[in-house]
């Protein structure tokens, strides 16, 4: 009989891991892109640490931001782009129910000004919308022009986060917490500030290499890494480790694992395990239906369905089929 | 009583709409926070944005029919892994997820009418005082020069509480007529709600609308013995009266009528304790009021022409008159007595000549039928028949305005039950078709309906007679409220007839027939579970049933009543005849008539009594000792007071 099992077991008998993954359909995975660097400053070799879930702060603000755009004509073969950001910090108090603590949103309008008619260019300032100018360099080509116009909404998106961030920051409680969907390092006052957290779900940078790498990516569910300082991109610096939510043997490397971003401070050091510890217990409630739930946690979950549900509605259309949606 | 200066207050939630669960112009969905005074039954009104021009947009008025909770849980395993398989961890995630507290309403009012469309979705707030009577319709009999509203309860929701009221046209006719009530015996509380509507119709009958009497047909027990009384209340019911607008005391004017026992003297009602008994008089009818409704005892399980017609020949050619019974015999057929001596006249006459089984075209097989049932019911119901053929009756012709009058038939046999019932309602409809019954409208009160008309079961003349009330009265002002345990037990078209339908508390099996399915599961849920005092209200205004609370009635609960008032044992024979006597004159002296009566027979003491009680006389002594006197001389050799059946046993016909 072991002669017939499939090879896929009998390298798990040769002490693989099991895995069930299917990369995007865009052409294999875009995570890892570059590698950057790290420096440690919990131990000498990154160590795994085990993690349990536990009680956190009485108070957290969760903060996240969403995008949206859409091309809503051309001059020429010019696009011109609508784009929607909004971001939202929700405060969770003693009742464990998210409230909207502040929130920001921009309506924007994307084109190259130059390149647009003048009467096109006059209606696009007219319109009550922030313009974003793109410049002529990316002229030419319209794919081109889109790319530029995705990365200017990107930015703005960033800006109003930050903006939002700083602010709540700003008048935190003393008890009170800031969990950030993404990058701390982006904003001074957030990465030097005690008590502010960033949660990153995909990892696209690489801080180690060789065995260094195999114990970070290959750390088990409810564990946490040795702190490092990542080097490289980081425009604020912080200290940072990664945390497995979830077991990811059965399921891809990569499932569960988030990347904490916390001042750099010897602070950290000390309450790393402690903040991994109620991290870990955001597992519930489930932010199911989202695909990403293995790392999205609930609360971030929570504002990104706040958002949404207030951006404008003609710019949620999905792409797919352009004929009209007929009875269920 | 409607509170028209209501502040206005914040919304308590919006209409939502998808594309499976869309508004239309019967239905809409709303959410509201989760902690919310909404509920099941609440009115709730609903406001379009209005379109920025100055027009107010359409305001919808609905009812709460159903209720769903939910969270942004894609499926129930997901909790599962969340709280690893640890339900105790399930409760202890630091976030609340998402919950949404979604309810449907069906539409009551639609302003503007027309063009009729889908309910906006608008911003939901809850009703005021004036936005229930919009909601409700009642804004067109509660305003205007005469106004018909009729309190029936408190409408409660969150605190908020609001009169709702009947249209007395659509309750007590002309438009639609007729009140049904229906739920589990005690919680219900169907008795008191009609006790209660009876009263607040008494208080708020509109003048306009002429006069009103209710005859009530007590069937159980000392329920509507004391209504006369004031029972206690509550400060709560106080406050309820008040708000209603009805004044919380006993009914002013009531009259108790009850058969006697057997004995003939002694009244055969709860309501005997000294300080009461004075104030029942005694239902008494002679052989010429029982052969008019003889109909009731033949038709009960059969059709009979032949002994219709030997009844018909009884009544038109022989009662009260001299007749020859063919075999040398002359009769004056006045009473029972004389009846049975006619009888056994004519069959003995029969048997005798041996010649033939026929008596003036009637088969000796007919008049021995009709003698058999004739004398069953002198048996059964004998304090409800006098052999003298004397009655004393209800007051037909003089019906007073806002006067309750109550027969007690709690213990009476189901046979006179049916009699009774056939003839107080038969005499008031006759009444009411001559327009000379003193009041232009009589509710009848009938409990234990599913007995007198049931789904099931042979035509019997009580059950003809309540379907013809229930689809004619309207007209004449003959109005019937009934009560029963199981509606779906009672014939369809009574209750099908009855304009106002009224729920207490339900039993689940009862809301599981098919008369119960345009509910929806949580109206019905909210039927299982009423709590006594509240009730669900279908009347023609209204497009929805709507939940109602009713304060206790004013007057003495029947249970409370038999305590405060315990009935008087049974008297003897000579007592029972003085307190007759002193109820007529209070003058008269007890030992004076207990010699007066000594040593006569009972049956013509009661006689005696009858006369009495039907001349009324300035001197009451002397009277009674005239007509015992009279009667005596003239009366021997006498009947045996009382004639047994026949067969007693057999229901049979032949
Ligand atoms: N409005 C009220 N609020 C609170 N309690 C009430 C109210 N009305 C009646 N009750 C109480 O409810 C009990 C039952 O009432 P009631 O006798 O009217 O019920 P029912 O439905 O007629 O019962 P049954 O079928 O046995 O005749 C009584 O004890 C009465 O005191
Ligand atoms: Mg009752």
């Amino acid at each position: 009989m072991r002669g017939k099992a499939a090879w896929t077991e009998r390298i798990v008998d040769a002490g693989a891991v099991p895995a069930a993954f299917v990369p995007a359909a865009s052409g294999g995975r875009s995570d890892v892109e570059e590698i950057a660097g790290a420096e440690l400053v919990e131990e000498e070799r990154v160590a795994v640490h085990a993690v349990a879930p536990g009680g956190g702060p009485a108070t957290v603000s969760f903060l996240d931001g969403i995008q949206r755009w859409a091309v809503v004509g051309y001059d020429g073969v010019v696009p011109i782009v609508r784009g929607y950001v909004a971001a939202a910090a929700r405060r969770r108090g003693a009742d464990r129910r998210l409230r909207v603590a502040r929130e920001a949103a921009r309506e924007l309008a994307v084109a190259p000004l130059a390149l647009l008619r003048a009467g096109v260019r006059r209606a696009l300032e007219e319109s009550g919308a922030a313009v974003i100018d793109l410049g002529a360099e990316a002229a030419g080509q319209p794919g081109r022009l889109l790319v530029a116009a995705q990365q200017a909404v990107n930015a703005e998106r960033v800006r109003v986060e930050t903006e939002v961030a700083e602010a709540v920051a700003a008048r935190l409680g003393a008890e009170e917490w800031l969990v950030v969907d993404g990058l701390l390092s982006e904003s001074a006052k957030l990465a030097g500030h005690p008590r502010a957290l960033g949660v990153i779900k995909s990892h696209s940078a690489q801080y180690f290499e060789g065995a260094d790498l195999q114990t970070a990516l290959t750390c088990p569910g409810g564990t946490r890494t040795s702190v490092f300082r990542p080097r490289g991109r980081a425009r604020h610096e912080v200290y940072s480790w990664y945390l497995r939510l979830w077991p990811w043997e059965g399921n891809d490397l990569l499932f569960g694992l988030l990347r904490i971003e916390a001042r750099a401070h010897a602070g950290t050091v000390a309450t790393a395990t402690g903040v991994s510890s109620w991290l870990l217990a955001e597992r519930a409630p489930l932010a199911t239906p989202d695909a990403r739930f293995d790392r999205l946690l609930y609360p971030i979950h929570d504002v990104e369905t706040y958002l949404r549900s207030r951006a404008p509605r003609d710019l949620l259309l999905t792409a797919g089929s352009r004929l009209p949606k007929t009875g269920t | 009583m409607i509170d028209r200066a209501s502040p206005a207050s914040p919304p308590v939630g919006r209409v939502v709409a998808t594309e499976l669960k869309p508004a239309t112009p019967y239905q809409f969905h709303f959410w509201t926070a989760q902690e919310t005074t909404v509920g099941i039954g609440a009115i709730v009104r609903v406001e379009e944005q209005s379109k920025g021009n100055g027009e107010g947009g359409r305001v919808v008025y609905g009812v709460v029919t159903d209720a769903f909770a939910y969270s942004d849980l894609a499926t129930p395993l997901h909790d599962v892994i969340g709280a690893e398989g640890d339900p105790a961890r399930a409760a202890e995630a630091p976030t609340v997820r998402q919950e949404i507290r979604l309810w449907t309403a069906a539409v009551l009012r639609q302003i503007p009418e027309e063009p009729l469309q889908p309910v906006p979705l608008g911003r939901v707030l809850v009703a005021s005082d004036a936005d229930v009577a919009q909601a409700l319709r009642m804004d067109a009999y509660l305003t205007g020069a005469a106004p018909t509203g009729i309190p029936i309860g408190l409408y409660t929701s969150g605190g908020l509480e609001s009169p709702v009221y009947l249209d007395a046209d659509f309750l007590l006719g002309p438009e639609a007529a007729h009140l049904n009530i229906s739920g589990v015996s005690g919680l219900a509380t169907k008795t008191s709600a009609v006790e209660f509507l009876l009263a607040s119709i008494f208080q708020h009958f509109p003048v306009h609308k002429g006069k009103i009497a209710a005859v009530c047909f007590n069937v159980k027990g000392p329920d509507l013995c004391f209504l006369d009384q004031a029972g206690t209340l509550s400060d709560e019911d106080r406050r309820r009266y008040e708000r209603l607008g009805v004044a919380p005391r006993a009914f002013e004017r009531v009259r108790y009528y009850a058969p006697f026992k057997a004995d003939g003297v002694n009244l055969n009602t709860l309501r005997t304790h000294p300080d009461l008994a004075p104030t029942v008089e005694p239902l008494v009818w002679g052989l010429a009021e029982v052969l008019d409704y003889a109909e009731v005892l033949l038709n009960r399980d059969d059709i009979d022409a032949k002994a219709d017609a030997f009844i018909d020949f009884l009544s038109d050619r022989v009662l009260n008159r001299d007749f020859e019974d063919g075999f040398g015999g002359t009769h004056r057929v006045q009473s029972f007595a004389d009846l049975d001596r006619l009888f056994r006249a004519i069959i003995g006459g029969l048997e005798d000549a041996g010649r033939s089984d026929m008596w003036r075209t009637h088969h000796i097989a007919t008049i021995r039928k009709v003698r058999n049932r004739l004398s069953n019911i002198s048996t059964r119901c004998k304090g409800l028949v006098a052999d003298d053929g004397q009655s004393s009756d209800l007051p037909w012709g003089a019906f007073a305005d806002r006067t309750a009058y109550i027969v007690d038939l709690a213990n009476v046999d189901p046979l006179g039950q049916d009699l009774v019932f056939a003839r107080v309602v038969s005499k008031l409809r006759e009444h009411l078709e001559r327009r000379d019954l003193g009041v232009e409208a009589v509710v009848v009160f009938v409990d234990e309906l599913n007995k007198y008309a049931p789904a099931d079961g042979p035509d019997t003349y009580v059950k003809k007679m309540l379907l013809d009330i229930s689809e004619r009265g309207r007209y004449l002002g003959l109005v019937l409220f009934a009560a029963e345990q199981f509606r779906s037990q009672v014939h369809r078209r009574v209750v099908g007839n009855a304009g106002t339908q009224v729920f207490g508390r339900m039993d689940m099996d009862e809301l599981a027939t098919p008369g119960y399915q345009v509910l929806s599961p949580a109206t019905k849920i909210k039927l299982a579970t009423l709590p006594i005092g509240e009730l669900m209200i279908r009347h023609p205004h209204f497009t929805q049933p709507i939940f109602v609370r009713f304060p206790r009635p004013a007057a003495l609960r029947g249970r409370d009543g038999v305590e405060r008032f315990p009935p008087a044992a049974d008297l003897p024979f000579a007592e029972a005849v003085v307190r007759q006597l002193v109820r007529l004159d209070r003058g008269v002296r007890p030992n004076l008539v207990k010699d007066l009566i000594a040593d006569r027979d009972e049956v013509d003491v009661r006689r005696a009594l009858a006369a009495v009680r039907r001349a009324r006389p300035d001197d009451v002594t002397a009277y009674l000792r005239k007509a015992l006197g009279s009667r005596v001389a003239v009366d021997a050799p006498r009947a045996r007071p009382v004639v047994p059946p026949l067969n007693p046993i057999s229901e049979e016909p032949y």
